[in-house]
């Protein structure tokens, strides 16, 4: 029920809001504990690398990465000697359980064999060589991160006992664009725990290589993402028999899609009076919150039109929350990935709301630039990119919420559940007085 | 042996175990071309690749799009490192780094098809002056064939194009600055008589790169500005700082370039003195006074404003002299240890403290890697009768960041045992720990450091480094970078805002914090 926007000049040359593949690979190893990388590639790689490891704060002591820093003659002559050197020095001096071997594009194209490279220095090493190809035209950030979840999904081990009964792995919490993914990831735990359900391994943050070998014990898995993973869920429940749940859900955004999906979760897991309370204290908190402190947001927000601009995760709840309980009304989604069981989800929820916005997705900055432009908008929500955007449309209102944001975030601020919408919401307000408040102090009408 | 190695030796025999190197420039540079010292990275060390550093140059130039032919991630990397920086800092508009975006099927097949395609489809909805096609290493090995393409589509696009062959494995790091600074001269105009009697009195300031000047600070290259405005010249172009393709063209013309980093400076502007006989003033960076003074006679000879310039120094001076000579009594005699991870920056401000504030300077870590890329500038600074004292130990050589790294952090307090610790100064990142007085000059409030203003800028720093010497550093902030049992790593590898604030300016912009590139 949506209107799917249309591009004109945009076929072959793309203005990318998302890294490649190298990223999202980088992404799902650095949520791994006591690993480290070999990098086959040329140094500039590193920097790729580096914002993986950025995605998860990961201490500085954490990160023990090097590059075989390729240059030409490599590139014609080949650089095994290089990577086995590297291999055996890295080891050394790291001294990890797990070594990814990352070959990118040029390691990639030119052939560099190296898993045959893991396997004969295997034995000389003290870490375990898993050997990953990520050439960055392998896909984009969210096709990476499918890359780094189908390698981890070689660890998991086959079930070898009793299936836990309340256990759940959790998907990829860190394919979200809320700048502190993590507290998004604590507040699923809380929730679980609350209904006496244990997460027994995150794929992964600071997850350790023997919580991964043991997922297949889980009773389920979660998404807390809509915009990868779809092919490992699959493969998990085919080759574990664990299944997904809450996979045709909105993510917890706003009160609607926080309480659909703690009563689906405490359905599956006869925990739903715990539900239910956590609905009402929950419910309670914002509203009570709110009476005191936001009361003027009904006024500010009624129906303004509004566009999104971010990933599915974080648009496919924001629609309901936006519409229903902010009653603004999102006359333009622009997702960042372009899934097509997203698209489907999104697509469902608009029926639900009877609402037909433009849409686009796999946007690129030139479409989000472009339609943003086309539509008259009251307010974008967005990262820095549309913040800056908006002030050269001359869009008053633009909430810097995702990333890559220009907030300085010292509090680590969840966008799931009830306290997750009070964290939106303060941010929303303060980029509002922030944006219409007079920047020039008009001295003259002061003059007597 | 040099005398201070004896006293090193003597006093401190652990610290003599870990010197791999202490002695001069010359000596170090000797040792380096005679392949006596380890003049390789650690794979570690990971800097920005050609691809990166040509980027960087080319997101200076106004009205332009580069347009990256490769997988998309090259162009995301540097659209968020340097056109988000930009915005951010320096209130830049949103700026695209488009992508062919090629995937597995181009890279079999190869991707000359979507070149063509992206750059028609670039020509048409962003209507750029010009065009950069700049390759990545994928399309470097499959052996697109860049060239003929841009030269087949020149006349059916507006836009005037320019393949620049970047790929990320091309070259070391500066490379790709070298690489930019020297193909923007194909954009330019050789110079006519009515052109050069147009813009005789102008200058260049050649060297820089990506966006517009801070609107809120007091950059470096506003100084410079000032500094030729002040004796009646004017500033034609900022190259490649937020230039526009119009005064490339127009460039050559001027009276003299004159460089504003002395090794990229130089780059740009011995290769427009090759192909246009533009005039260079090359000199090394201008901290301190006399440096500064070489550098404005140097513009000044060419714009026919000598005597301006004596006129304008002498007023320079005589705006700080009061405060700048009472502060130089507290420094003279002292010495100074000056972290040498920027080579040229590092070797510039030990130039301004022997030179202006008479100390005595140690430029600690120049790791013998810069005595190799860096050839052009230390040749020039040898031959200006630099050659300043450098020490290095075995951290620098390590596998691990050197920057903030606990073993040269290490090594450099046993170092210091055999200094006295009032009476020496460490210049270098507020995120290094040495139990001396600390000058941080990337702190963003010690601007300007260029000219008359930086000079007594700079002096007051150290002399305020001192007079607060007697308070111990922080031990949270020493806590937040060196956790217990840290060691291999180093704040380089921290999210990408602490990244930016070191000092090499090599850095990358992260993914959720405000970064920014501190030598703007």
């Amino acid at each position: 029920m949506h209107d799917e926007l249309e591009f004109e000049n945009c076929s072959h040359s793309h203005d990318p809001v998302v890294g490649c593949a190298l990223e999202g690979v980088s992404n799902i190893i650095a949520g791994i504990r006591d690993i480290s990388i070999v990098l086959h590639s040329p140094q500039g790689c590193a920097s790729t690398v580096a914002l993986g490891y950025d995605n998860h704060e990961t201490d500085f002591t954490q990160r023990k990465v090097a590059c075989t820093r390729l240059f030409e003659t490599d590139i014609i002559m080949g650089a095994s000697e290089k990577l086995r050197d590297l291999i055996l020095k890295a080891d050394a001096t790291f001294k990890t359980k797990v070594m990814f071997v990352v070959g990118t594009c040029s390691a990639d194209i030119i052939g560099e064999d190296i898993e045959g490279m893991c396997r004969s220095l295997q034995p000389k090493v003290g870490a375990q060589l898993i050997p990953v190809h990520s050439g960055g035209f392998r896909g984009d950030l969210y096709a990476g991160m499918d890359l780094g979840l189908s390698t981890l999904l070689t660890f998991v081990r086959p079930l070898d006992g009793p299936k836990l009964t309340r256990s759940v792995n959790l998907i990829a919490p860190q394919a979200s664009l809320n700048p502190t993914w993590w507290a998004d990831l604590k507040w699923a735990k809380g929730v679980l725990s609350a209904m006496g359900v244990e997460t027994h391994c995150v794929f992964p943050s600071t997850t350790s290589i023997e919580e991964i070998s043991l997922a297949s014990a889980a009773t389920a898995n979660i998404f807390l993402t809509h915009d990868m993973g779809y092919n490992f869920s699959r493969d998990m429940e085919k080759k574990h028999g664990v299944p997904t749940i809450l996979r045709d859900l909105p993510l917890p955004i706003g009160l609607k899609n926080t309480s659909n999906w703690l009563r689906a979760l405490g359905e599956y897991f006869d925990a739903s009076d715990v539900a239910e309370q956590l609905i009402e204290s929950g419910e309670t908190l914002v509203t009570d919150i709110l009476r005191r402190r936001g009361l003027m947001l009904i006024p500010r927000y009624r129906n303004a039109k509004v566009a999104i601009s971010a990933d599915a995760s974080m648009t496919i709840g924001l629609v309901r929350m936006l519409f229903e309980e902010l009653e603004m009304i999102p006359d333009l989604l622009l997702v960042r990935s372009s899934s097509e069981q997203a698209k489907t989800l999104l697509e469902a929820e608009l029926n639900r709301l009877g609402i037909s916005p433009r849409v686009a997705f796999g946007v690129d900055g030139y479409k989000v630039k472009q339609s943003l432009a086309a539509m008259e908008l009251d307010a974008i929500f967005g990262s820095a990119w549309e913040k800056y955007i908006a002030e050269e449309l001359g869009t008053k209102l633009a909430f810097d919420l995702f990333q890559p944001t220009n907030r300085t975030c010292y509090r680590d601020s969840a966008y799931f559940g009830y306290e997750g919408m009070i964290n939106m919401l303060e941010i929303i307000a303060n980029d509002w007085e922030a944006a219409l408040r007079s920047k020039e102090i008009r001295w003259e009408q002061y003059q007597e | 042996m040099s005398d201070s190695e004896t006293v090193v030796a003597a006093a401190t025999p652990s610290i003599a175990d870990s010197i791999v190197f202490h002695g001069s420039l010359s000596e170090l540079y000797r040792l380096a071309k005679a392949g006596k010292i380890p003049t390789s990275l650690q794979g570690s060390h990971t800097r920005p690749c050609k691809f990166w550093t040509a980027s960087k140059i080319l997101s200076g130039i106004r009205n332009s799009i580069l347009l990256t032919h490769g997988p998309s991630g090259c162009a995301f990397g540097v659209k968020q490192a340097y056109k988000l920086t930009n915005s951010r800092n320096s209130a830049a508009p949103y700026e695209p780094v488009v992508s062919t975006n090629l995937k597995q099927t181009q890279i079999v097949y190869g991707g000359e098809r979507e070149l063509k395609a992206a750059i028609l489809e670039v020509d048409k909805k962003y209507k750029p002056s010009i065009i950069f096609v700049a390759t990545s290493c994928a399309t470097g090995i499959i052996g697109d064939n860049v060239d003929a393409v841009t030269s087949q589509i020149a006349s059916q696009i507006n836009a005037q194009i320019l393949p620049v062959h970047c790929e990320g494995f091309a070259g070391e790091y500066r490379s790709g600055f070298d690489l930019v600074f020297r193909e923007i001269t194909k954009l330019m105009d050789a110079p006519t008589a009515e052109s050069k009697a147009a813009l005789s009195e102008y200058v260049n300031i050649v060297g820089a790169k990506m966006g517009p000047e801070r609107t809120e600070i007091d950059t470096d290259v506003k100084e410079l500005v000032r500094l030729i405005e002040g004796i009646g010249g004017k500033v034609h172009s900022v190259i490649a700082g937020n230039c526009s393709l119009d005064e490339l063209r127009r460039a050559p013309s001027v009276a003299v370039n004159c460089a504003l980093c002395l090794d990229l400076g130089y780059a740009i502007g011995s290769a427009m003195q090759d192909a246009f006989g533009t005039p260079l003033n090359s000199t090394i960076l201008p901290y301190g006074i006399a440096a500064t003074e070489r550098w404005i006679l140097g513009a000044a000879k060419y714009i026919g404003k000598t005597a301006e310039a004596k006129a304008l120094m002498e007023s320079e001076y005589a705006a700080i002299k009061e405060e700048y000579e009472q502060v130089l009594s507290h420094l003279e005699g002292k010495t100074a240890i000056v972290e040498g991870h920027d080579a040229i920056k590092s070797l510039s401000i030990a130039h301004m403290l022997e030179r202006d504030f008479k100390m005595r300077a140690i430029v600690y870590n120049f790791h013998p890697w810069s005595a190799e890329a860096r050839e052009t500038s230390i040749d020039y600074l040898l031959e200006t009768g630099l050659d300043p004292e450098i020490l290095i130990t075995k951290g620098t050589l390590a596998l691990g960041k050197y920057e903030s790294m606990q073993q040269t952090e290490d090594e450099l307090l046993e170092f210091l045992g055999s200094l006295n610790p009032r009476e020496t100064v460490y210049f270098g990142s507020s995120l290094s720990f040495p139990n001396i007085p600390l000058v941080d000059l990337n702190a963003i409030l010690n601007r300007p450091r260029f000219g008359y203003r930086g000079a007594l800028k700079v002096a007051k720093c150290i002399k305020t480094a001192l007079d607060y010497g007697f308070r111990p550093r922080s031990a949270m902030s020493k806590r937040i970078v060196f956790p217990q049992n840290s060691g291999l790593v180093s704040v380089q590898s921290l999210t990408g805002k602490l990244a930016q604030d070191m000092p090499d300016c090599t850095m990358y912009a992260g993914q959720r914090r405000k970064g920014q590139c501190m030598m703007s």
